[in-house]
């Protein structure tokens, strides 16, 4: 070559660094309590009521829980809540599933993010209310054992991505596209897992199996129609963009519960018998018509130089829209979808009010049905509503994760 | 070292065959004419510039050239194959022009690298060994061969720049157009890419620029073309231009930004 340009001073944009220097841990803890909490006669004073009025609180709770509380309602129930009519003696089926779940948090974890400490505080917070929930009444040290081994496994997973250099290069190309597939087998897989080879059939999957069983059917069935669906409203084609524009604008127009009735009556003509499978069918065409509102949004805010460079490179449309234009409007549409997402998970409880189909909200139901429990229904619920929230967190904790790792919002 | 013949083409235009032709080339946007029968004749290996206000219609005519706009009167012939409806015409006319946008336009989710080889890969169909090395060499001709692994947002603007180019030239275009390829860049940055212009220049590259870097049209074009509403108001040698411009509006716009 002729002359090159004179190497340049490489000059990297890093997003800002996050250390600060530290002063040491009381000094700091006294100086935020003067500034936050004692700044001010009547800041002083809004202080002591908050304390006192959150004091009685903690003390309500920690009453209720500890001494008020009869949790024979949920240990005695254990099966009924979780697992319902599902054949006692596949439970290895079960804690496969959860097993092999675990173990893909933790390659991916350890692939994408890094487990922090208020990660391994809520690892051993949450596995202390399992086993609490496991042990407690003597029954199956099994199970115990069982869900140790899947904790057990996701450090495990964890442990084996995490020493893997993340420098960009074929090695961490390969890695990521391992783990990538098997999060996207992980639903097939667990599925087989629960059903196939003399495992139950599908109108036994029952209990907190059966909102685990619908919420990742709802979701994954909903991201694949909806991608089409974007797409399609975006087309230039006015019978295609109309089409899928009715489509959206016809299921969001009726909450689930509606749809649910439709797969209780109308759909078993075009679907056929099995209500679990309808009700899968309901909850992805339902969260697929939000879903696809999320990434049209995507699609618009994408600059169009986007497609210019990508047809100035030479790409087809179909090429454009694949490699260029949805994974950068996925991306973008995470947020939104992790809000669907977590909606979708708690709107499962609706198949056991509309459809005879018993998941855990409607198994506490049954469980306090039981004469001896009846007094009980506050525990059963406030239970009931805990272990949602439990799950409804891990989903938007993960998420937040995706995000950062992702960088968005930090181009 | 580099995909360049040993020996740099001969710059000797007057035997070279004109590489693009435009004639008669109006373009609408609704009701408003943004080229107004434009005509040109670009030879092989001919470093244009092209000047004019902000709005009088070259970055649309560029455009037209690569059919990111669509003409809508005249005649448009790159290298021999007419600007028309058909569809291998213009695939055959895309590989042939490489072009560079004002922002860059790199593609933020892929590193630096597959941001060269994706059209290679995917549109020439060229192994992923082949498309890597050629994508080094391209880093390595445009000076920043250590970014390879790095994502967009981790450049400075200037290499933003020069990898958007070297994306271009790994589709081995015969043509390259620049919209403004500077104009988004910080002061110090500038030079950067303008380095590497003038030394696709001096490799035999038929280029088109848009800019407003006097010093750049000087020393490097072979011809300017002055645009002003649309139209192709006045074109020729550097040495015309700046000595001797015959239309008022062109010393107007001179005297403006010199
Ligand atoms: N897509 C478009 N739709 C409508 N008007 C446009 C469009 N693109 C360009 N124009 C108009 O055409 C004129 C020429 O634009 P452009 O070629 O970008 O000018 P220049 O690059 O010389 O600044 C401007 O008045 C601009 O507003
Ligand atoms: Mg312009």
């Amino acid at each position: 070559m002729a002359e090159m340009p004179a190497p340049n001073p490489q000059r990297i944009v890093l997003p800002p660094h996050r250390e600060r220097a530290r002063r040491p841990r009381t000094v700091r803890l006294r100086e935020w309590v003067r500034r936050n909490l004692f700044h001010s006669r009547s800041g002083s004073v809004l202080t002591i009521i908050t304390a006192a009025l959150l004091g009685l609180l903690v003390y309500g709770v920690v009453y209720f829980v500890f001494v008020d509380a009869n949790w024979r309602v949920i240990t005695d129930n254990r099966w009924l809540l979780f697992a319902g009519g599902y054949p006692m003696d596949q439970e290895w089926r079960l804690w496969f599933s959860v097993g092999f779940v675990f173990l893909l948090i933790g390659l991916a974890y350890g692939t994408w993010a890094s487990l922090g400490r208020r990660d391994h505080l809520f690892i051993v917070l949450a596995s202390g209310f399992v086993i609490l929930l496991l042990a407690h009444g003597g029954a199956a040290i099994w199970s115990t054992l069982w869900y140790l081994i899947a904790v057990a496994l996701l450090y495990a997973g964890y442990a084996i991505t995490i020493r893997i250099p993340r420098d960009a290069g074929p090695a961490r190309t390969a890695q990521q596209r391992v783990v990538a597939g098997l999060m996207i087998a992980a639903l097939p897989i667990v599925l087989i897992a629960l059903l196939a080879f003399g495992g139950a059939r599908p109108r036994e999957l029952d209990g907190f199996v059966l909102n685990l069983v619908l919420a990742p059917v709802g979701i994954a069935g909903g991201l694949v129609i909806a991608i089409p669906l974007a797409l399609g409203r975006a087309s230039r084609l006015k019978a295609i963009s109309w089409t899928c524009t009715t489509y959206i604008e016809v299921v969001r127009g009726a909450p689930l519960l509606g749809w649910l009735f439709v797969a209780l009556f109308i759909l078993d003509d075009v679907i056929g018998g099995e209500l679990i499978v309808r009700a899968m069918v309901v909850l992805a065409v339902f969260t697929a018509a939000y879903m696809a509102e999320y990434i049209r949004g995507a699609l618009q805010a994408l600059p169009f130089g986007q497609y210019e460079a990508a047809h100035a490179v030479g790409l087809n449309q179909v090429q454009t829209t694949q490699l260029i234009i949805m994974p950068q409007a996925l991306r973008i549409s995470i947020p939104p979808m992790v809000g669907q997402a977590i909606s979708i998970w708690k709107d499962t409880t609706l198949v056991s009010v509309i459809l005879p189909l018993r998941e855990l909200k409607g198994n506490a139901d049954s469980a306090i049905a039981q004469f001896e429990f009846t007094p009980d229904r506050i525990e059963a619920y406030v239970f009931v509503a805990v272990v949602f929230w439990v799950v409804a967190f891990i989903m938007s904790r993960i998420s937040q994760r995706v995000e950062g790792s992702l960088g968005i919002g930090e181009r | 070292m580099t995909t360049e013949p040993a020996t740099m083409p001969e710059r000797n235009l007057e035997s070279a065959d004109d590489i693009i032709i435009a004639e008669g080339v109006d373009k609408w946007f609704g009701d408003f004419q943004a080229l107004d029968n434009v005509s040109m004749r670009i030879k092989e290996h001919e470093i244009v510039v092209v000047l004019g206000p902000s709005g009088s219609g070259k970055s649309t005519f560029i455009r037209c050239l690569n059919r990111l706009e669509e003409h809508d009167k005249g005649r448009i012939v790159i290298d021999g194959i007419e600007m028309n409806d058909d569809v291998r015409n213009l695939n055959a006319i895309r590989s042939e022009v490489g072009m560079v946008f004002q922002q860059f336009n790199l593609f933020p989710h892929l590193s630096v690298m597959n941001n060269i080889t994706l059209g290679p890969r995917k549109v020439r169909r060229m192994p992923k060994l082949d498309a890597d090395a050629l994508a080094m060499q391209l880093l390595e001709r445009v000076g920043i061969p250590e970014q390879a692994e790095k994502y967009p947002s981790q450049l400075s603007g200037g290499q933003q720049q020069r990898v958007a180019i070297a994306r271009a030239l790994a589709m081995q275009p015969k043509i390259m157009l620049f919209d403004e390829p500077t104009s988004a860049l910080d002061p110090e940055m500038i030079k950067e890419v303008l380095d590497v212009m003038q030394e696709l220049a001096r490799s035999g590259m038929t280029m088109i620029v848009v800019t407003h870097e006097m010093g750049f049209a000087r020393e490097v074009a072979d011809r300017l073309m002055f645009f002003d509403e649309g139209a192709l108001v006045e074109e020729g040698t550097p040495q015309h231009f700046f000595e001797n411009p015959q239309e008022d509006r062109t010393k107007l716009f001179l005297s403006q930004i010199l």
